[in-house]
């Protein structure tokens, strides 16, 4: 077991748990976001089970001074709202640690030894300035004064949310705040770790995956939004819904099949069009997703995974739909699988998505997971001077002239008329189909061969317009990390751990799973001394596409398939038990 | 605006000599003729099946879509679309059956859309089983012992679960039908029209003969009102026929069962709505204010 300040970073982690319905959540989200306006860097790692109340949730906030990239899971302080957290999280509190509770509800006996208790009366204090409801407001304020973290940006942040309210709601939540401060000051005075405001910070925001997923889809200029709900990706349904003064219909659909032939009528109106599921609404969206492909229709779906099959595990992590998005939908056609690893890659790829959409005139996958649909993390705001949009071979006014909505074109792409220009007479056809459209025609052998390979040759394009490979650590190394996806963020975090050990790493972030860039990975494996791939799955999908189109066989992987996303501690660990192992000569090649 | 020879300018019909598809057919290619569309005013969607097959036979901007998910693709067109009318063309396997759960949810949104459903009550292109709509005890190479379920009531779940027009006609008479398509398409809301198309193939038993001798018009039933929800669902539950019934203890009612006027469509209630969607991306949106907010 970790102890109390040992950690390398400057970073500290505060748990807060308890039943569901308690405020876990937005308790550990105003935490951030007082740190992230106090000039800190943050990151929540949010942990529930599938109900509405009762339960266990929890939620850790990492914060610290300088930038991180992944979440925590051991705690310097707890905060345990309810007997049952102090029995099932103590287990993450790292030695010396401290507990905040309230003795009226949480006994305290039986803890190990190295527990810093820190009682404090909070349901008592709550009811004296208002009621229960502001004990979660008492145990924050607690856990800031061990800290030694001032409390008026809290007082503050309180303000702000109460305040249109009501002054007495507000004042009451201060006057709370204040005394679970000097009660949890006074009971541990000599806590150890110390977290302070920085001055001028630049102005950071607060982004879960969905938020940047969201504003992306915002930048391109989205106009429809249809979705059943699902966890994880529920939250853009209602966040696109909030926006729709901003120009979007948005739909809440009867299932995730209307959802995804809404979206192929959208986009056949030229509008930008997207939906959004996690593995089980896109199984029902399969088919329509295949007939995106055959009338290329230019569509965006995101998929963000959590642990399958069937219902799974609904709110926990997962990347075990890599291979199904790429093979999803009977028959042949070109599609592109973009795997953002963080909020930023979230936010530029998809407004990327909508223009390689457009441009490919084929369905695009934004394939993300829970970890960064669910988790808030601080960030510079998103750089939108670089948002373009590029509609590709549209024709969306004015006349055309014996039209062909299916023409074959060198590049494989047609151009796409949209109905209401005179002279676009077309039949956009699930079935195959000829130049114009018709059904028919397109049994004939020398046409379907015509459509089929000037649909296929569009992967060209794809692969010349998609995003490239990203390379992380210096250019040899001892051990060379292949990924995608959301682990990216603890990826990323070992290698600044290890950077102080005689270690060195370097990591190749896959973007664009399909079409799949083969000549960067062949090249990077090639160079590598040690090869490992890291997935958060258990059949190793990701190894087989590099297997399958490299004809490498990685020297190591790393899989995680319990429902959560790798720790930083896990990947630096299994990254320097490689680099103790004698280098394989050469990357073995599968012949 | 295109006329009915425009629009033939198309692939020549393959439906079986004798289908009931032909009559639909110039019933649709008249009322789009004489309601004056132009090209750029309307889109047909097409379901699967022999109706869907249609969409091979007339010349305009069309799209075929999936078995059963004509109406969803067909309500994100209307959704981004306002300046075009939206026809949709589906059978009763594809519209009341695999795509039931769309065509209960597309009665109570009212997007302003015409659904016009070719019900032969027999599964034509996969060669003759029962259909949603086929009657009880019919036997089918899928029901050899006889159909055991009740067939589905269109008409009545199109009342019950709030489209805002719902008629019902046998394309035996193409002037009638015609006349009721137009008011179909002129209607401010969710226009439901099933009709009787039968299958000279595949159902021996609705046959042309079958359904002449037992459709009769409600406009010839004197106290017949179609404003009345209640009544319209009365008369939807009297349609039910089985097998062996005799033309005169089996009467069928077509024409207008339910109408409402001025119930706000899906589309006027989206005041987001008031131009194609594609103009929203015509340069990236400011996200100014939205990234404040998360500030």
């Amino acid at each position: 077991m970790a102890r109390i300040g040992e950690r390398r970073t400057k970073d500290v982690s505060i748990r807060v748990g308890g039943p569901a319905g308690a405020g876990i959540k937005a308790a550990g989200q105003s935490l951030s976001r007082t740190f992230m306006r106090e000039g800190l860097w943050t990151m929540d790692l949010t942990e529930y089970p599938s109900l509405i109340r009762g339960g266990h949730n929890a939620i850790t906030v990492r914060v610290g001074p300088e930038p991180f990239h992944s979440h925590a899971v051991d705690a310097d302080v707890l905060i345990a709202l309810d007997q049952l957290t102090a029995e099932k999280d103590l287990c993450w509190l790292v030695e010396g640690g401290a507990v905040v509770y309230d003795p009226a509800s949480v006994t305290g006996e039986g803890w190990p030894a190295h527990v810093r208790k820190v009682p404090v009366p909070l349901d008592e204090i709550a009811k004296r300035n208002g009621g229960v409801i502001m004990r979660n407001t008492v145990a924050l304020a607690a856990s800031l004064a061990l800290l030694r973290f001032p409390l008026e940006p809290f007082e503050a942040a309180l303000h702000a949310q109460f305040d249109s309210k009501s002054a007495e709601v507000a004042e009451g939540n201060v006057r709370a705040a204040r005394e679970g401060y000097a009660e949890a000051a006074k009971a541990a005075a000599d806590f150890p770790l110390r977290l302070a405001p920085v001055a001028d910070a630049p102005e950071r925001i607060l982004v879960d995956g969905n938020d940047a997923f969201c504003l992306g889809g915002l930048a391109a200029g989205i106009g429809f939004y249809a979705a059943y709900p699902m966890t994880p990706a529920s939250t853009l349904l209602h966040y696109f819904a909030r926006h729709e003064h901003d120009g979007v219909v948005v739909k809440h659909v009867e299932d995730e099949i209307a959802a995804m032939n809404m979206v192929c009528g959208a986009a056949f109106t030229g509008t930008r069009a997207m939906c959004a599921t996690s593995g089980g609404g896109f199984s029902l969206m399969v088919e329509a997703f295949g007939m995106a492909g055959v009338t290329e229709s230019a569509v965006v779906v995101g998929v963000f995974s959590r642990p399958g099959p069937a219902t799974g595990m609904p709110t926990w992590t997962e990347q075990g739909d890599l291979q199904f998005v790429i093979h999803a939908a009977q028959g042949e056609f070109p599609r592109v699988v973009l795997a953002p690893g963080d909020r930023e890659d979230a936010f530029h790829l998809t407004w990327q998505a909508f223009n390689l959409a457009d441009r490919l005139q084929t369905p695009v996958v934004l394939l993300g997971d829970s970890y960064l649909s669910d988790n808030r993390q601080s960030v510079l705001p998103f750089d939108t001077e670089r948002v373009v949009i590029e509609r590709g071979k549209l024709i969306a006014e004015g006349e055309v002239h014996d039209y062909l909505r299916y023409k074959d074109t060198p590049d494989g792409v047609s151009p796409r008329a949209l109905p209401g220009v005179k002279g676009a007479e077309q039949l956009v056809n699930s079935y195959e189909h000829d130049e114009y459209g018709w059904g028919q025609e397109g049994e004939r052998a020398e046409v379907r061969v015509q459509q089929d390979e000037k649909r296929m040759r569009k992967m060209d394009l794809a692969l010349a317009l998609a995003p490239p490979p990203v390379t992380f650590g210096p250019l040899a190394a001892d051990v060379s990390i292949v990924s995608f996806g959301s682990t990216k963020g603890p990826i990323r975090d070992a290698m600044d751990e290890l950077a102080a050990e005689d270690v060195t790493v370097n990591f190749m972030q896959i973007v664009t799973c399909w079409p799949f860039p083969t000549a960067e990975v062949s090249d990077f494996l090639g160079k590598a001394k040690r090869s490992l791939v890291v997935e958060n799955n258990y059949t190793g999908q990701f190894e087989q596409l590099i297997r399958q189109e490299c004809l490498i066989a990685p020297d190591d992987r790393l899989h995680r398939y319990d429902g959560r996303m790798f720790t930083w501690t896990q990947i630096a660990d299994k990254v320097r038990e490689m680099a103790r192992q004698e280098a394989p000569k050469t990357p073995e090649v599968i012949v | 605006m295109p006329t009915v020879s425009e629009m033939e300018q198309a692939l020549t019909p393959t439906w079986c000599p004798g289908c009931g598809d032909f009559q639909m057919w110039k019933a649709l290619k008249q009322a789009i003729e004489n309601v004056g569309y132009t090209y750029e005013q309307f889109a047909v969607v097409w379901g699967i099946g022999n109706a869907g097959n249609g969409a091979d036979f007339l010349r305009c901007q069309g799209f075929h879509g999936l078995h059963g998910r004509a109406l969803p693709t067909a309500t994100g067109i209307a959704l981004t679309n306002p300046e075009l009318k939206v026809i949709v063309e589906l059978g009763d396997g594809d519209g009341y059956g695999i795509g039931g759960n769309h065509f209960l949810h597309s009665c109570r949104r009212n997007v302003e859309m015409t659904a016009i459903f070719h019900n032969n009550q027999i599964y034509g292109l996969t060669t003759g089983q029962a259909s949603p709509t086929s009657d009880q005890f019919m036997k089918t190479p899928s029901t050899p012992g006889g159909v055991i379920e009740e067939p589905v009531n269109p008409v009545g779940v199109a009342v019950a679960q709030g489209a805002t027009f719902v008629a019902r006609v046998f394309c035996g008479d193409v002037a009638y039908t015609q006349s009721i398509y137009e008011q179909a398409l002129r209607h401010k809301g969710f226009a439901v029209v099933d009709v009787f198309q039968p299958c000279p193939t595949w159902n021996k038993h609705n046959t042309f003969k079958w359904y002449a001798e037992r459709a009769y018009k409600l406009e010839d039933e004197p106290d017949y009102d179609p404003s009345s929800r209640v009544k319209a669902f009365e008369k939807a539950l009297s349609t039910f026929h089985d097998l062996t019934c005799a033309p005169d203890s089996c009467r069928l009612p077509v024409g207008v069962f339910y109408r409402q006027e001025g119930v706000p469509t899906y589309q006027e209630q989206l005041p987001q709505l008031d131009a194609p969607m594609w103009r929203q991306a015509l340069q990236p949106r400011d996200l100014t204010a939205a990234m404040k907010a998360l500030a």
